[in-house]
């Protein structure tokens, strides 16, 4: 009894799973193994951490450790919204793989999806205009958010970002998610990349 | 439970089981489809207007008027905006609005709406997250249709199962019908082959029974061959195979005692000079002049089957006729058959013929002596002459046919109808039932006469059928008072007559606490003219209760081919058999042989006219159940 109520506490403190993490690794191959091993103590240890503190060490992890390139070349799609693990095996995404993993990454860190949006902007870059993705951090609602990009590795405030122009955002706050697998059968329910992506990362364990 | 019920049970069961299963399955599946749909929607519109009011530079009324338009479409429930600190900025709700679907079907396939939400921003500022929850009601009645249609195809497609399996179960009925019946029929004693089932189950079972069948027949049919080579034994006359003397007695007497009566004619012929012939031509020319008479004679029996012929003695030669007033063309007729057979076989060869009416108050001596006196004056005539006799008392008053009919039917309406009582006792002196004649009292105040004065008449104006019916319903009258059981025979015109039956069975289905102590009897000769109406009666018949059997039979029991076939419950042996056996190894055997034959077909076995204890103790020895006549009707008043 004791011990199935330690089991309960411990689980309502660590959003992610550690195990599950393991064996989705183990099946996409031995670069995601490699990655989750690098990760997983990085989530731990800046769990300990503020809020705030936590977001530099995740987004130097996947910019560091990824690199950029485009899902055809990658996936052989012309659009392909990879789960954490999935970029880790290939060791190259995308900008939404960027901000996906991160999401996820915070997420398991115990930052509130709340606080979190992933956010379709258009970006100028080398004058021209790229249609981009990045993840935003909000300490609070209606506060001015810091920006996680993988174009430009420090983190800043929004309003040092003149390059991009937010058009829509996004989080998985308040989205039914209903049981694990449930959609899997779903014809209807596949459509959507945004709910196809998160119905893998809690199977890689990145949430509960 | 009968095996066809349990069939049907079971059908039944699999297929509702099936249908409604189905149905089930296919209803909740649809409630899934419908709930997920809904999810999607709600999330897709909650996504495209979350995108559109981000574009609004966060401009309130421009916002609330997108959510309005969105609102106004009737399809939601509520879409609200909820700023990040919780607070409601806009808030649209509808009630739920009114379903088609029943309640109960709502409450027992509930369909969540979850809500879709979609985050607006202005900007890299975050506004709010915006939830959208669409109306239910609307899949609440698409899944209340479409239950419906599917209930209704089920419906449809179980009357088209049921309706396969009631073919099915009638085609595997058939057979088993076929030898269920079969099984039935032999307990009655019919046995009947069926033609073998299909089905292979059943057809080992079918072949089986018609075997047995088979061999039982077979057995039945040697045996009764056997026994009509004793009765011709007993009775017949070795050169001619006409009956002997004695037995023509007891023919003839036992004719003209019966309750219904005998009116015709009596014919003797006689050849000629017997002793003189055999030394004249020999006898093996003696022989065939015999044998011609008796060829001449035996024509009689065979086109009329109550006519009977005997071989009295040496050279006297009998023909009983059963209808009066045609003694003398018969006479007439047979002397000149025999004039023209007989005068080919030689110069002075010839009979003589004498012949009477007879009458039924006479005995059977009297009437030999009358005949005799007839032949007597013949021979005085010369060869081939015919002297006939009429007797003027026994002539019938004649009277119209319609008022006839009158008087019968008056007499059975107005009360002037009554049964006598013979009793029919077991070797335990035990009543096995009383013999029913039926008496009408024709003229007022006139004795009760008995159906020899007016059955001919009746069958004449064809009021048999009134006259059985009234002789059943005295008898079950006579039942519900004293419960004794009680005989009544039938005439073959009621028989045959459709409606008859009908009305008896209606009538005994009314009673059937008396339906089963009532007999029914026909005479053997019926059974053996008209053998399917007697069959088809007795089916109707035996199945309320009803004793049914044959009576005067002995004589023709071995023509009746299919005896077995026909449904009885019992056969009473004519008087002409049974008399006398106490005297006659021969007759002993014949009786014995029979009753043995009857008892293996599950038939009780009775005789009429037992005169003395001497008869009735060989009677009984020989296997006879039960006896009637002057003997059993002493001990029962006894």
């Amino acid at each position: 009894m004791a011990c199935l109520l330690l089991g309960a506490i411990a689980l309502s403190l660590q959003a992610w799973d550690h195990d599950r993490m393991d064996a989705a690794a183990r099946r996409i191959g031995p670069r995601a193994v490699e990655g989750a091993r690098a990760l997983q103590p990085l989530i731990a240890q800046v769990a300990k951490q503020d809020e705030i503190a936590r977001l530099a060490p995740i987004n130097e992890f996947f910019n560091r450790r990824v690199l950029f390139r485009d899902d055809q070349e990658v996936w052989g799609q012309v659009d392909y919204w990879a789960s954490p693990l999935e970029m880790l095996g290939k060791g190259a995404g995308d900008c939404e793989d960027y901000a996906i993993a991160k999401y996820f990454s915070l997420v398991a860190a115990g930052v509130p999806a709340a606080r979190l949006r992933l956010v379709y902007v258009r970006a100028e870059l080398d004058g021209g205009v790229q249609a981009h993705m990045v993840l935003a951090y909000y300490a609070q609602p209606g506060a001015e958010p810091l920006v996680l990009d993988n174009l430009i590795g420090d983190i800043r405030p929004a309003s040092r970002r003149p390059d991009l122009a937010p058009v829509f955002s996004f989080n998985s706050e308040g989205l039914w998610q209903g049981v694990a697998g449930a959609s899997a059968g779903d014809p209807v329910a596949r459509l959507s990349h945004w709910r196809e992506v998160l119905q893998k990362a809690r199977a890689e364990g990145f949430l509960p | 439970m009968s095996l066809i019920r349990q069939i049907w049970l079971l059908l039944l069961g699999v297929v509702l089981l099936a249908l409604a299963g189905s149905l089930a399955i296919t209803v909740v599946a649809e409630r899934d489809t419908l709930q997920t749909q809904l999810r999607l929607k709600n999330n897709d519109n909650a996504q495209a207007l979350a995108l559109a009011l981000s574009q609004q530079r966060g401009d309130a009324s421009l916002m609330e008027l997108l959510v309005a338009a969105q609102f106004d479409t009737g399809y939601y429930r509520s879409i609200r905006l909820v700023r990040g600190n919780g607070q409601l900025a806009l808030d649209r709700h509808a009630d739920p609005a009114p379903a088609v679907a029943p309640a109960w079907f709502v409450r027992l396939l509930p369909i969540e709406s979850a809500p879709g939400v979609g985050q607006v921003s202005d900007g890299w500022r975050a506004i709010g997250s915006l939830q959208v929850v669409s109306q239910v009601s609307y899949a609440y009645d698409d899944l209340w249709r479409s239950t419906l249609r599917g209930a209704a195809w089920m419906l449809l497609l179980g009357l088209v199962a049921g309706g396969l399996a009631m073919l099915a179960v009638r085609r595997m009925r058939v057979p088993l019908d076929a030898t269920v019946a079969q099984a039935q029929a032999l307990s009655e004693g019919r046995y009947v082959v069926v033609p073998e089932p299909q089905v292979p189950e059943l057809r080992r079972l079918g072949s089986t029974m018609n075997a047995m069948v088979l061999r039982l027949r077979g057995l039945f049919e040697s045996q009764s061959a056997q026994i009509e080579t004793l009765r011709r034994q007993a009775h017949c006359d070795p050169l001619t195979g006409l009956p002997h003397r004695a037995h023509f007695m007891d023919r003839l007497s036992s004719a003209m005692q019966r309750e219904d009566g005998f009116g015709g004619g009596l014919v003797l012929v006689r050849l000629a000079d017997l002793a003189g012939l055999n030394q004249r031509i020999g006898h093996e020319a003696t022989d065939r002049a015999l044998l011609l008479i008796a060829r001449a004679l035996q024509e009689y029996p065979e086109r009329a089957p109550e006519c009977f012929a005997g071989r009295l003695n040496g050279a006297d030669f009998a023909l009983c006729l059963p209808a009066p007033d045609m003694t003398a063309e018969t006479a007439s007729s047979l002397g000149a058959a025999l004039q023209a057979g007989l005068q080919g076989q030689g110069p002075g060869i010839g009979v003589h013929i004498g012949a009477i009416e007879l009458h039924r108050q006479q005995g059977a001596g009297d009437l030999m002596a009358a005949v005799d006196l007839a032949l007597a004056r013949a021979e005085s005539r010369g060869l081939f002459a015919v002297e006939v006799v009429a007797d003027a008392t026994a002539s019938p008053a004649l009277r119209g046919e319609r008022a006839w009919r009158q008087r019968i039917v008056d007499a059975l309406d107005g009360g002037c109808a009554r049964l006598k009582a013979f009793p029919v006792l077991d070797r335990k002196a035990g009543l096995v039932h009383l013999e029913c004649p039926l008496r009408l009292q024709l003229e007022p105040e006139g004795e009760f006469e008995p159906a020899a004065r007016w059955l001919p008449l009746a069958m004449r104006s064809r009021v048999t059928s009134i006259v059985d019916g009234k002789a059943v319903d005295l008898a079950l009258e006579a039942i519900a008072q004293d419960g004794r059981p009680r005989g009544v025979n039938l005439a073959a015109a009621s028989l045959a007559d459709g409606v008859f039956a009908a009305h008896l069975r209606h009538r005994l289905g009314e009673v059937p606490q008396h339906a089963a102590k009532l007999w029914l009897e026909v005479d053997e000769s019926v059974a053996l003219a008209h053998f399917a109406a007697v069959q088809e009666f007795a089916r109707l018949l035996r199945p309320l209760g009803v004793r049914f059997g044959l009576e005067h039979a002995g004589q023709r029991l071995h023509q009746i081919d299919r005896l077995y076939e026909l449904g009885l419950d019992y056969v009473k042996l004519d008087a002409a058999v049974c008399r006398g056996v106490g005297r006659s190894d021969a007759g002993r055997e014949f009786v014995r042989s029979t009753a043995t034959l009857l008892h293996a077909l599950s038939l009780s076995v009775q005789a009429e006219g037992v005169e003395d204890a001497v008869d009735a103790d060989a009677l009984f020895a020989c296997g006879v159940d039960a006896l009637t006549g002057p003997w059993a009707s002493a001990r029962y008043e006894e």
